[in-house]
């Protein structure tokens, strides 16, 4: 994706990245029109970190895994590009600081209806695992979806619900995510 | 030298006293004593021996010096680069159909809401799966791409009448990616509208430009009102009228559906095989119709030029398995051969044939209630069907070896005719029961169907069930009458019973209103029964449907039973791979053996 090229009117890309035990990271990359049809898809082969990544990122790893690199490598691979990026795996959005195109993290439904009040505690929650090493998402709601994005991109909020706003109600955001995998796991099976 | 008396007698000094002494020792009053010196002589004559060391004790010590760096020495350093590394893209682009524009998206919101419908979020996702014979990753990734089907009917860019039943949405995601298929799904689940969704779908998406369905002639104002309904933005013509019309018909480019029937489709064989006139998807109705290979409409369906074909039928199998090898050759010629294992024909057609029963996919359907109507035959009757098969079968006997199937079928014919009624009199045991099932069903405001084999029992029962507002609805109705037929029964309360011949009645028509089913006689395929009850027991029965299936005892309709229900137990084998059949049909010795007689060289015998 050249940082010249125009944004196509309407289309929408989704970037999301796969963590398979046995192969590693797997990004996918799927471009669609306002209709939701497929343009284009890229995938990437399995990316493992290797052990001085591992000790000198850090915390910092995933972001630069998912972000820096994958979604960086599939966003400029596309030959048409987006108005919107979407994703759901937070640690891509580090892909923002590269690309001159909003990412937006979609936030899981799930947490969407945790946030909604529909469940209340009464004790104390159990200790979870360690708190994720990036800033704290800048959250809106467009339509009837929770979305985020980076604090330091946070002047993206108004071109997402710009763009965003007509077509909340119709488009279902978490869905193409799941092609994604369909296919990922399509490409490696016939790899097999 | 001091005195030698001070040194003998030295002054005995106390602390306190000290200070005083001293400074009188410092004025001169006291004088020091001096201290006694006494000398030894300590010259011991020491003797040397020669050891040779005197010289080594004379030589100078030599001085070995050590320089020590006391500079800092440079640390070594190990360098770890991190670069971004390459990573390897796969990259795969789709053509984009002008076709699939989105919808201005607040009208799609504003009719969501006007329909009480939740937007799809969160829902499950019908996929397209692609197809084993789809080989290419570009291909497979292609249909695996495409949005969930439930994304499509929620985001308004297709409207549809009515939200569609996942099974529905999955027939449609089985149809979509495959150039050979069998829709088998057990009547009355909507296989007219799945296939006429998927056509839909592929039109909007540019892969079909030209598509040819046939259906039996009943059909065809059915189908074209099925299309209307839930594909109104679809040029369908349906081929009719003279050879002139028919062949502009034919030729016509505007018009991206045509619906023919078979018996039209046999007459312009000729306009259809023409190589120009290509389709790109031809869909077989009712497609048993083509299980007998070596028939005219089987061969001339063959030979249309198409690039898809699908086959749309409830009862794939009537017979035997062979029926399958029929349709097959349609779809992909030679892929079956006939004589194959019910096994092996199931595994190597699983990929192509879709079937489901309303027991699997419509769990929460008014249930289909059967109530066998056990009835011995009037005294008229019993003795006219004595006398019938005694004096038959004693023909049968009398011919010897040139008896044929056909003589026996006849006798059959005869016999449950007077199962129906008595010739003679017109005595009926399953006509009273009929009578006052009817009074029932018209005093609840309820309507009925009733099936028989023959328009002649359709014709006695007219006689005696007028009072109820009778309509009748079998191949002596002109065609052009039978939809008003349908419109009367649906709409005037009055008429509360609709007489039917399996053979015009059993499929296409959607009688779900009806909550009363009568099979008046048997028909020789279980296939056909189930046909012609889920008339009323479809989508969209408003409650249960109550089945009555009358069968006099102890006559030949009770043997036919016996046959009827080992032929689902074919069925079931070819499709739930759960035991092999007990047989494979209304075999030729099966019908002999309905009088207890055996092929032309063996023994015949009157029943008991």
């Amino acid at each position: 994706m050249s940082n010249n090229a125009t944004p196509s009117r309407n289309n929408l890309g989704f970037l999301t990245v796969s963590d398979s035990p046995d192969q590693g990271l797997i990004g996918g990359y799927l471009v669609l029109n306002p209709a939701g049809r497929p343009l284009e898809f890229h995938c990437t082969a399995p990316v493992r970190p290797n052990r001085a990544q591992e000790i000198l990122y850090g915390p910092t790893l995933r972001p630069y895994l998912y972000g820096e690199q994958i979604g960086r490598a599939l966003l400029e691979r596309s030959a048409t590009p987006p108005l919107l990026v979407f994703t759901d795996v937070e640690p891509a959005l580090a892909a923002r600081d590269v690309v001159p195109i909003p990412v937006v993290f979609v936030v899981p439904e799930e947490e969407q209806q945790r946030e909604s009040g529909n469940r209340f505690r009464l004790d104390a929650a159990h200790s979870g695992p360690p708190q994720a090493c990036w800033p704290s998402l800048h959250r809106f709601t467009v339509g009837p979806r929770k979305l985020g994005v980076w604090p330091a991109h946070r002047q993206d909020e108004q071109e997402v619900i710009e763009h965003w706003q007509p077509h909340a109600e119709s488009f279902d955001l978490t869905e193409p995510f799941g092609r994604i995998r369909e296919a990922i796991e399509e490409a490696r099976r016939t790899a097999r | 030298m001091p005195d030698a008396e001070l040194v003998s007698e030295p002054t005995e000094l106390v602390p306190e006293d000290l200070r005083d002494h001293l400074i009188r020792v410092a004025q001169g009053e006291l004088s020091v004593p001096s201290p006694a010196v006494r000398s030894w002589d300590v010259n011991v004559p020491v003797s040397i021996f020669a050891t040779g060391w005197a010289a080594l004790l004379n030589r100078s010590p030599k001085i070995q010096v050590k320089r020590v760096v006391t500079e800092q020495p440079k640390p070594g350093v190990a360098s770890v680069r991190l670069r971004r590394q390459p990573v390897k893209i796969q990259s795969f682009t789709f053509p984009e159909s002008p076709a699939w524009q989105a919808s201005p998206p607040r009208q799609a919101q504003e009719d969501e809401k006007k329909e009480g419908r939740e937007p799809a979020t969160g829902k499950a996702h019908t996929r397209i799966a692609p197809p084993g014979d789809v080989i290419k990753l570009q291909d497979r990734l292609y249909y695996v791409l495409q949005p969930s089907l439930e994304s499509l009917v929620a985001s308004n860019s297709l409207h549809f009448p009515f939200d569609p039943f996942p099974y529905q949405l999955q027939g449609i995601a089985f149809l979509y990616p495959r150039f050979s298929a069998i829709l088998a799904d057990e009547m009355g689940l909507g296989k007219t509208m799945q296939a006429i969704s998927t056509i839909r779908l592929l039109l909007c998406a540019g892969e079909l430009q030209r598509v040819l369905l046939v259906c039996p002639k009943p059909l065809v104002s059915n189908w074209r009102r099925e299309f209307a309904l839930w594909a109104p933005e679809i040029p369908v013509a349906v081929i009719e009228g003279d050879q002139a019309r028919r062949q502009w018909q034919w030729r016509d480019l505007q018009v991206a559906v045509r619906i023919a029937n078979y018996e039209l489709l046999i007459r312009d064989r000729d306009l259809v095989n023409d190589p120009q006139s290509h389709f790109d998807l031809m869909v077989l109705d009712e497609a048993q119709r083509i299980k007998n290979r070596s028939s005219t409409t089987s061969q001339v369906v063959r030979q249309v030029p198409r690039t898809r074909s699908w086959a749309m039928t409830g009862t794939p199998v009537e017979n035997s398995p062979d029926d399958l090898v029929g349709i097959f050759d349609f779809l992909s010629r030679g892929y079956l051969s006939p004589g194959m294992k019910p096994r092996a024909m199931a595994r190597a057609t699983s990929d192509y044939i879709l079937r489901r029963t309303k027991d699997m996919v419509l769990t929460d359907m008014p249930p289909k209630l059967f109530r066998d109507a056990d009835l011995e035959l009037t005294p008229e009757q019993a003795e006219t069907y004595r006398a019938a098969e005694d004096q038959g079968v004693l023909q049968l006997e009398g011919m010897g070896t040139a008896i044929t199937i056909q003589h026996v079928f006849e006798l059959v014919l005869r016999l449950k005719q007077i199962c129906n009624f008595d010739p003679v009199t017109g005595a009926s045991s399953k006509l009273e029961r009929m009578e006052a099932d009817m009074e029932e069903v018209a005093a609840s405001g309820q309507k009925a169907i009733v099936f028989s084999q023959w328009v002649q029992s359709l014709a006695r029962l007219r006689e005696r069930l007028g009072r109820f507002g009778t309509l009748e609805y079998h191949g002596q109705i002109p065609a052009r009458e039978r939809e008003q037929v349908i419109d009367r029964f649906k709409n005037d309360p009055s008429k509360h019973a609709i007489l039917m011949s399996y053979g015009a009645g059993s499929v296409g028509l959607n009688l779900q209103f009806c909550r009363y089913v009568f099979l008046f006689d048997r028909w020789w395929n279980p296939a056909i029964e189930d046909q012609a009850i889920n008339r009323a027991h479809r989508i969209g029965v408003a409650g249960s449907v109550t089945v009555t299936r009358m069968l006099t005892l102890g006559t030949i309709e009770e043997r036919i039973h016996q046959i009827l229900e080992e032929k689902r137990e074919l069925f079931d084998t070819i499709f739930s791979e759960n035991k092999l059949p007990s047989s494979v049909g209304l075999s030729q010795d099966e019908i002999f053996g309905l009088f207890q007689l055996r092929s032309p060289q063996g023994p015949i015998r009157k029943t008991a």
